[in-house]
């Protein structure tokens, strides 16, 4: 499932708290080499052009999170969003 | 106006650097300046790419040196970047951080000479003619470009010693001054006077710029936390005089250096006192910060740098001195 899926299954009032969430692990990750060149440059693309609130911003981010940190991301939407669904989906895509 | 800029030190992959830079520019700052030491990723590499994602804020090296890099590259690296962000790019220079300079072998000799000559070079590089330059550290023989440089770029100095901050005055457009604290402050624009009115000129052609320690959050506490570390290293790195002007005792200043070079950081963090943290930073909620960065305004500066750690959270920071801080200035 794509990332702009799986951004489809949570609901659209999660989706700042996610994203704060999700920026925090990235920014504060220390394994950032995991981070593929292309993703990098599709986020700081679209942290230049708009954010990562909306569907499109925070499909990028879940991918990069997803990426750089899958355990915290699946566990965060996991037990603290209650999105099992999701969670599931994410361990798939990861 | 007074102008707010931000540094970064480019230690973690350049996407998280080059984040934080759109952020800055999005969120008001109108000047980044990004470290150049060695043993963090490349300062130019990291300009380039902050070049390519931002639009208006205004950036270069905070500073470079001319011993480790030489000052024809610095020239073609900043001439580079200067057709990359046409007219967004400034120079700081200074004379180094000795402790990481000899560490490359690298013996920083007659300091002051050394940025002058290096500033002369990079003056007469840009106007793309052939330069020949016989200085005291450095001379260059009819060295020129197989390009045009687009024209100056405007020469910010690192100072803190009394000869420095009076020649950044002579032949800078701008001085950064690493201190928050008005004391320090006032010192410097008092040695800046002097170069400017040798100079001829006034001090409204300089950039006075505070390149200060910062931490600002909501819990002023989280704050002072994130800006220990920070202290620590700058109370160690002090000259003696700098020091007494604070009244900080030096037998608890030789017990920071001294828990550093054994690298024992909870010791030598641990025992920052008050004193050190009201001399070497500016920490604490919105309001503390705003109140300090008013003296400093009031002691000359027109520029004012938020530097390391920035808060707890540099994202989070980053956006309280833009809700918080800057509107309180413009």
């Amino acid at each position: 499932m794509s990332y702009k899926k799986i951004v489809e299954m949570i609901p659209v009032e999660k989706r700042g708290e996610l994203s704060d969430k999700l920026l925090n692990y990235l920014l504060k990750a220390k394994k950032e080499n995991k981070m593929p060149s292309s993703l990098a440059k599709c986020f700081l693309s679209q942290w230049q052009t708009g954010d990562f609130n909306d569907a499109v911003g925070l499909a990028i981010l879940l991918e990069a999170t997803a990426t750089v940190e899958p355990e915290k991301t699946i566990e965060y939407v996991e037990k603290e969003m209650q999105l099992p669904k999701v969670a599931k989906a994410l361990k798939e895509a990861a | 106006m007074v102008k707010f800029g931000v540094e970064f030190v480019p230690k973690e992959a350049y996407w998280k650097t080059v984040y934080y830079a759109i952020q800055s520019e999005k969120r008001g700052f109108d000047n980044l300046w990004i470290t150049d030491h060695y043993n963090n990723r490349n300062v130019y590499v990291t300009l380039a790419a902050t070049a390519m994602y931002t639009k208006k804020i205004v950036f270069g090296p905070g500073v470079t040196n001319p011993f480790l890099v030489n000052p024809i590259m610095t020239t073609q690296s900043l001439a580079s970047l200067d057709e990359m962000a046409p007219g967004r790019v400034v120079l700081g220079m200074g004379a180094g951080d000795k402790t990481t300079l000899a560490s490359t072998g690298i013996e920083a000799n007659k300091q002051l000479s050394a940025v002058v000559d290096a500033i002369t070079i990079f003056k007469a590089m840009l106007e793309g003619k052939s330069v020949t330059y016989e200085g005291q550290v450095f001379q260059v023989k009819g060295t020129k470009f197989n390009f045009k440089p687009r024209g100056q770029i405007p020469v910010y100095i690192g100072a803190q010693g009394p000869k420095m901050l009076a020649t950044a005055g002579q032949i800078g457009d701008g001085v950064l001054i690493n201190a928050s604290h008005p004391r320090d402050i006032d010192y410097a624009v008092s040695q800046i006077r002097s170069g400017v009115k040798e100079a001829g000129k006034s001090m409204s052609d300089v950039d006075v710029t505070a390149y200060t320690s910062f931490s600002v959050d909501k819990k002023p506490e989280k704050a002072m936390q994130a800006a220990s570390p920070v202290v620590a290293f700058i109370v160690a790195g002090s000259p003696n005089v700098i020091l007494e002007r604070h009244g900080i005792e030096m037998d608890k200043a030789n017990k920071i250096r001294g828990a550093l070079a054994k690298g024992d950081f909870g010791t030598a963090f641990g025992s920052v006192s008050p004193k050190m943290m009201e001399a070497f930073c500016i920490a604490g909620t919105p309001d503390v910060c705003n109140e300090k960065i008013s003296r400093l305004l009031k002691a000359g500066i027109t520029q004012f740098v938020v530097g390391s750690p920035v808060g707890p959270n540099v994202r989070k920071s980053i956006d309280l001195i833009s809700e918080q801080v800057i509107p309180h200035f413009k």
